[in-house]
């Protein structure tokens, strides 16, 4: 008997209970849909990927094992640098504006006035709407000749840009669309400013801070972890864009095109792998790149969630 | 207690597990043979599924000749299924569930043949004797590699010169250009610049085809004994520069405002019928279009302008085509032939290019009445027996090829890289991939 309670002791304070155990096992069983979603759909890949990101692969003959002969390739590749400039461009430029654009919103939103339901309504509806049928959508829009945005620009006296044909505005005509889709974003920041305690405007307003101090001083400060969130959400999005490319710079259906738009203006990186792995079937040297990208994005957000701490403020601390 | 829950947790897991694996297609069992099929088949019939990329009346045309096929044939059963993403063969093949027979444009036959992911019909041709010699040269090169062959052409592409009668009445011509000069000064004569280089109206689109204007100066792509491409070789160059020349003229902001200013191609407002193009490089099924959208237009079909100081270059072309193919791992492929034969056997073929537009790829398809009713047939017809046809050389490589030319090209155009550049980089990127 004394053994036997000392085992069930020891066997306590290293380990579970049999009823913590039998508990252990049925969350187990409740959580294993996704656990095995995960590991087959996204561990597994995950590391064929970077197996494959060393082989020559074509889909239909077993990879190849050629080393890091893909790496060295990609860094010799006119397209990897045009299309990761390109993703460049749309991460810092395109993020930056359409995030200030979407808390200027949310800003006005946040406004007591009459009908605001139906603002925020209205502001919303963009978002709701796919990817596909907003990029088609703004091919009218943008068309130079009858499109609403030259028409307006003319009236104005503004030059009318060929929006979708001129290199120099194809990345700035997709800045245009994805403002248009500002509104999600403006939705979370619309949660978090009506988190903001009322208190601290009160106190700036009897100190006789003016509308514009207060929104630096109080607004923007208690926003900024939302603002780190949308930031970090945002480049990885950006990182990835590939529908409005495809849509707006699909050349042909059969493929003989050239993706990416004139002068490859719209070659993204996700547009790219694409090409090299289902176009051309090279599905090794595309899970290169992709590598390649889930590095850069992976030092992006590193460097972001470091250097966050300077500018970042939590209601907790 | 204990046992009865890990019992119960596995069993729940394996559910789970088995579950998912039905959605994995190299796992389940289904194979095309015992699927269901909607009219009872005959005792050991197999049904065979066809997955083809045309839709809408295509489609229908392509569906009138399978369901002929299912009622003369009781024990190959055929289940068409129009899947337009062809990315899906792709998917379908590496996953071991292909269709058992399946369309492709041309130009990936030689690409998913070398690599495996099509049959190579040679042992079917000549156990049947499937007369090659019967198709253009041009579209069979597209499906043949080094001897063998992937697939079996079964319609063509070929691209003519459309001119507009009017404007080119207006202008003081009674006929098409039928020289390189001479077209050189139509395009100038025929395009309206208001001042300050706002375009009214163009003689020809000067980004055009390079394939085809290559082959009008005997230009090739590749040199088969020297394992070499050859994207600068002299003929390709000089394409390039009479499409230089004629861009140049108007300047690169200037046709991108015009040309984004043009209407949807397959609209009454293809600026080829609203006439703001005098004449448009364009292939067979252009007619039947302006048949449907701008029935008054007074239009005539010509060769494409020879140089003239080469005048056995006349009447050439650039060829692509549409292949049907029997995918790797397949169960039935002694099946599936019999049904790919019999659909690109003159009459069949005859009555599906009819129905689409397209041009057979077989000469003894050409004669056939039906072709009478579709509009401008006649003289792409006449041109498909044209002896200097090409196509671009089927490769494993051909797509980056592709891909990589016309990138080049549209950067020459807009003077970002000069010609001389822009076909080296080409060069410098294909060349290794040749083996």
């Amino acid at each position: 008997m004394r053994v036997s309670t000392a085992a069930n002791q020891r066997k306590h304070v290293s380990g579970w209970s049999r009823k913590e155990r039998h508990y252990v096992y049925l969350g187990l069983a409740f959580a294993s849909p996704w656990i095995i979603g995960f590991l087959a759909f996204t561990v597994y890949p995950f590391f064929g990927s970077l197996y494959l990101s060393l082989t020559e692969y074509d889909l239909f003959s077993p990879p190849k094992w050629v080393g890091l002969q893909n790496y060295e390739q990609i860094f010799a590749d006119d397209r990897f640098y045009k299309s990761l400039g390109n993703t460049f461009f749309m991460a810092f430029i395109s993020v930056p504006i359409t995030l200030t654009v979407s808390l200027l919103i949310a800003v006005m939103l946040n406004f007591k006035v009459k009908g605001i339901n139906y603002y925020r309504t209205i502001f919303y509806l963009p978002s709701v709407i796919p990817i596909v049928a907003s990029a088609l959508l703004w091919t009218w829009m943008l068309n130079p000749d009858f499109g609403l945005v030259n028409m307006a620009l003319r009236t104005l006296g503004l030059t009318d840009p060929a929006w979708l044909l001129d290199p120099r505005y194809t990345k700035p005509s997709l800045i245009l669309m994805s403002l248009w889709g500002s509104g999600s974003g403006a939705l979370i920041f619309l949660a978090a400013l009506q988190g903001v305690p009322r208190q601290y405007y009160e106190a700036a307003q009897v100190d006789g801070a003016n509308w514009w101090y207060r929104f630096w001083k109080i607004t923007v400060p208690a926003l900024s972890p939302i603002i780190l969130f949308q930031l970090i959400m945002g480049l990885i999005g950006a990182f990835q864009i590939f529908t409005e490319s495809y849509i707006l710079a699909g050349g042909k259906v059969d493929g003989s095109g050239s993706l990416g738009g004139p002068e490859q203006s719209l070659l993204f990186y996700a547009v790219n792998l694409y090409q090299e792995a289902f176009v051309f079937l090279k599905m090794g040297y595309a899970s290169a790149l992709a590598w390649i990208l889930f590095i850069i994005v992976l030092l992006i957000t590193f460097i972001l969630l470091k250097t966050s701490g300077r500018w970042v403020y939590y209601g907790g601390e | 207690m204990k046992k009865k829950h890990l019992i119960w947790s596995l069993i729940l897991l394996f559910s789970i597990a088995t579950g998912c694996s039905g959605g994995n297609p190299s796992q389940s069992g289904s194979d095309a043979g015992d699927k269901p099929s909607d009219n009872p088949p005959a005792q050991d019939a197999v049904t065979l599924d066809f997955w083809y990329g045309w839709t809408g009346p295509e489609a229908e045309a392509l569906e009138r000749l399978i369901a002929k096929w299912n009622s003369a044939n009781p024990d190959i059963q055929v289940k068409g299924l129009s899947q337009s993403d062809y990315q899906k063969q792709l998917t379908a093949i590496t996953g071991g569930n292909p269709p058992d027979i399946a369309s492709q444009f041309g130009q990936n036959v030689v690409p998913w043949g070398l690599r495996g992911a099509m049959m190579p019909l040679d042992d079917y041709i000549t156990k049947d004797g499937l007369d090659l010699k019967d198709f253009v040269p041009a579209a069979l090169s597209t499906s043949q590699h080094e001897g063998r062959t992937y697939a079996i052409p079964t319609a063509m592409h070929v691209s003519m010169l459309f001119y507009n009668k009017d404007i080119l009445q207006e202008a003081g011509y009674d006929g098409p250009p039928e020289t390189i000069s001479e077209l050189k000064e139509y395009i100038k004569k025929l395009s309206i610049v208001e001042d300050g280089g706002r375009l009214q109206r163009l003689g020809l689109w000067p980004g055009m085809d390079a394939y085809t204007f290559s082959y009008a100066f005997n230009g090739s792509f590749y040199n088969e004994s020297a394992q070499q491409v050859t994207p600068d070789h002299p003929g390709i160059q000089s394409a390039i520069k009479l499409s230089k020349e004629i861009w140049d003229q108007y300047g690169s902001d200037n046709l991108d405002r015009f040309s984004s200013g043009l209407g949807q191609y397959m609209s009454a407002q293809n600026p080829f019928f609203s006439g703001k193009y005098a004449m448009t490089i364009d292939g067979e099924w252009l007619p039947t279009f302006i048949k449907q959208y701008s029935p008054d237009l007074n239009y005539g079909i010509a060769p494409i302008p020879y140089d003239e100081n080469k005048p056995e270059l006349q009447n050439s072309g650039n060829v692509t085509t549409s292949v049907f193919y029997i995918p790797k791992g397949v169960k039935n492929p002694d099946a599936s032939w019999k049904f790919i034969k019999w659909m690109t056997e003159p009459e069949q073929m005859a009555e599906f290019t009819a129905a689409l537009g397209n041009l057979p790829t077989r000469n003894s398809a050409f004669s056939n009445p039906l072709y009478e009713d579709v509009p401008g047939f006649k003289e792409f017809l006449d041109y498909s027996g044209s002896e200097n046809l090409r196509s671009f050389p089927a490769s494993s490589y051909a797509n980056e090829y592709m891909t990589e030319f016309s990138a080049q090209y549209d950067a020459i155009l807009r003077g970002t890289v000069s010609m001389e550049e822009g076909l080296d980089k080409v060069k410098a990127k294909i060349q290794p991939l040749v083996k």
